[in-house]
């Protein structure tokens, strides 16, 4: 009896890591040294699992795109681990970091941040060709997404052709179009009217569910709070509350 | 194997694919965003073409002001090469006299390369008017054959040239002035002769007077028959042979086998370069200047270019933050950037060649005029016509195209080790 539960927890325990996409160690993340030293973020631990809607939350200041920043190998730590897919990836180089972040991880900014000289089609298209997958593929993945978020007929025009709604529907459907285990999302309703950016918030939700895409988001967006499933809240850049609502 | 597995492509394959998409796409992002702020990019076109065609400007026109400067020395008077006896011309002796002309003109004849020849006798004489007297040196010429190698008869202002006719002498202006003299009065010649140094002085009719536009040779030169010069400096030969050749550039190249012909235990035939050392070195510091003027310009549009591509930089920070965040290398980031260094750059090499030939052409056709103006004793009577020359182009084109590269490496080596979250700092 007893060797059966020993077995079971430890396939619980096998199951968790495989289920774990992100996790991050006693990440500490200091700027300045000496009298100006801020430590933007302290003893950081915490996992994510796969599926996860997970809301980062906290007054400005607190870390939120700090931790973000770290979670998407976008900076580099001052002390402690970054784990994503089980890669420990604090250690990486630049290059390796770069093809990771690729084919890994989905950005979604806040100021929507598309390329302005690149049509609509073409950001969405961007990853995949770095990626380098054919043309065929591209084409479909892209035609898929451009339904998936509402832009169909909008695919030639450039980034200030379109509304800041339309706008972030192309960043949303960039981010997911490499098909990346992990979303990580800046305040992504921030610029937006509160009707659009409940839609959005609405389609990521139900792109999370679909395709079981892990979402993390830093925000301030009341919606967003109320749809998460988890919200890991910061204060002075140290993790002071972790709510799952399952 | 797993079917399955086999039918996975390989990471090699993967490696290569990426290859050909990235380039491509890298290109696209390059060509679009030159354009991105085009009156930016428009100006700096500008900058660099109008640098390049300034530099194609000054070679043409340097190499049209040495080959006006070397027109006007050899064929004023000078001619591209001179025979003289051995030790003539270090010691001015009159007694250095080339004795066997008439086997030195057979040869001269038969070579294809000298178009014409005219002999001289020379001296130093003493020149009296009834009003004056003045020093000058006086040559016997052959009126027919100097001519064809030197611009004495296009240079008579008043009075004939010379027939051949015994007792006749044309002056330089400045010296007639000095001599108080005009056309038909008599003047002295007084010289010392060869073979012992006995005086001979013989009277001239003044029957023509000469302007080479050149203070020195208007004022110090008078020219006699041949026949005549040799009887009053008591010589049989001539000291001085001047050479018109077919090809300028035939000065130039030693191994040419005349040169080899006409240098002789007895005879010394230099080239112009050689009989006024002084112009050659004053044309290679030309070229020396050309040089320092070229680097100057490209000095200036390294640093032009390099603060365009920062500016530009600095505004797309943020986008290239954006790029590498989404899983650009950095490596692409930098080709990138030198693409558009190269885009720029072809656009501006061929706007430059462009208005570099456009400016050129019209100066070889209506040429540039510098009269008045001496330069190393030389005075520019004619324009000066530029010259274009292929290679020139050629070599600018390039060497322009390689300096807005090397402009390019460091904005690009800037924005490749961008960190995103820095470079994104306003924004995730």
């Amino acid at each position: 009896m007893t060797m059966l539960v020993d077995a079971a927890a430890e396939v619980a325990t096998i199951n968790k890591v495989k289920n774990t996409v992100i996790e991050t160690r006693h990440l500490c993340r200091e700027f300045g040294q000496g009298d100006t030293l801020v430590k933007a973020l302290t003893d950081a631990n915490i996992t994510i699992e796969r599926g996860e809607f997970t809301a980062i939350i906290g007054p400005s200041g607190s870390g939120k795109s700090t931790l973000l920043q770290l979670i998407g190998g976008l900076d580099t730590p001052s002390s402690g681990d970054v784990f994503l897919d089980n890669k420990n990836i604090s250690h990486m180089t630049g290059t390796e970091l770069s093809d990771f972040r690729r084919d890994h991880i989905g950005f979604i900014f806040q100021a929507y941040n598309l390329i302005p000289v690149l049509s609509a089609r073409e950001n969405i298209e961007y990853i995949m060709l770095l990626q380098g997958i054919s043309a065929s593929e591209r084409k479909k993945r892209v035609d898929m997404l451009m339904h998936a978020v509402g832009l169909e007929g909008l695919g030639d025009r450039r980034p200030a052709e379109l509304s800041g709604g339309q706008q972030q529907r192309v960043a949303v459907a960039r981010a997911m179009v490499s098909k990346p285990s992990i979303i990580l999302a800046d305040e992504p309703t921030a610029n937006l009217d509160s009707k659009t950016g409940a839609d959005l918030l609405d389609m990521m939700k139900d792109l999370n569910e679909q395709q079981n895409m892990t979402f993390v988001f830093s925000t301030h967006d009341p919606k967003i709070m109320e749809r998460a499933r988890r919200i890991i809240r910061l204060v002075d850049g140290c993790v002071v509350d972790d709510e799952r609502r399952d | 194997m797993n079917p399955q597995t086999k039918a996975l492509p390989t990471a090699n394959d993967r490696a290569n694919t990426h290859k050909g998409s990235d380039s491509g796409l890298v290109a696209r992002l390059a060509k679009r965003s030159i354009f991105r702020n085009t009156r930016r990019t428009l100006l700096t076109i500008l900058l660099i073409s109008c640098s390049l065609a300034a530099i194609l400007f000054t070679d043409a026109f340097v190499r049209g002001m040495v080959n006006t400067m070397v027109k006007i020395s050899t064929q004023t008077f000078l001619g591209e090469g001179q025979i003289h006896q051995k030790g003539f011309r270090e010691a001015n002796d009159i007694d250095l006299y080339i004795h066997d002309t008439t086997q030195l003109y057979q040869q001269l004849d038969e070579i294809s390369e000298i178009e014409d020849y005219a002999p001289r006798v020379l001296s130093g004489a003493m020149t009296s008017s009834s009003e004056n007297v003045a020093s000058a040196i006086i040559y016997g010429v052959d009126a027919v054959k100097e001519a064809k190698v030197s611009k004495l008869k296009l240079a008579m202002t008043q009075g004939d040239y010379l027939s051949g006719v015994e007792g006749e002498i044309i002056l330089g202006e400045q010296l007639a002035d000095l001599l108080e003299v005009n056309l038909g009065d008599r003047l002295v010649v007084t010289v010392s002769e060869a073979h012992g140094g006995d005086l001979s002085q013989a009277l001239f009719r003044i029957s023509g007077l000469f302007s080479f536009n050149e203070r020195s040779m208007d004022i110090g030169m008078a020219f006699i028959n041949l026949s005549q010069g040799q009887t009053l400096l008591n010589i049989a030969g001539v000291h001085e042979v001047a050479l018109r050749l077919q090809e300028l550039n035939q000065a130039d190249d030693k191994m040419l086998g005349f040169w080899h012909v006409l240098n002789t235990e007895q005879l010394e035939t230099l080239s112009w370069q050689e009989l006024v050392p002084q112009l050659s070195s004053m044309l290679a510091m030309t070229e020396y200047s050309t040089l320092i003027v070229s680097l100057i310009m490209y000095i200036l549009v390294c640093l032009g270019l390099i603060n365009t591509m920062f500016m530009s930089i600095f505004e797309r920070q943020t986008e290239f933050g954006i790029l590498l965040a989404i899983g650009t290398r950095s490596k692409q980031l930098f080709y990138q950037i030198m693409l558009e260094g190269l885009f720029i750059g072809l656009l501006s090499v061929a706007v430059g060649l462009f208005l570099a030939f456009v400016f050129c052409y019209w100066g070889s056709i209506v040429g540039i005029d510098y009269s008045e103006l001496e330069m190393s004793g030389l005075t520019l009577n004619e324009p000066i016509y530029l010259i274009i020359d292929a290679s020139s182009f050629a070599l600018m084109g390039v060497a322009t195209l390689a300096v807005t590269l090397i402009s390019c490496i460091y904005p690009a080596l800037h924005a490749a080790r961008l960190q995103p979250s820095f470079a994104m700092r306003k924004t995730l």
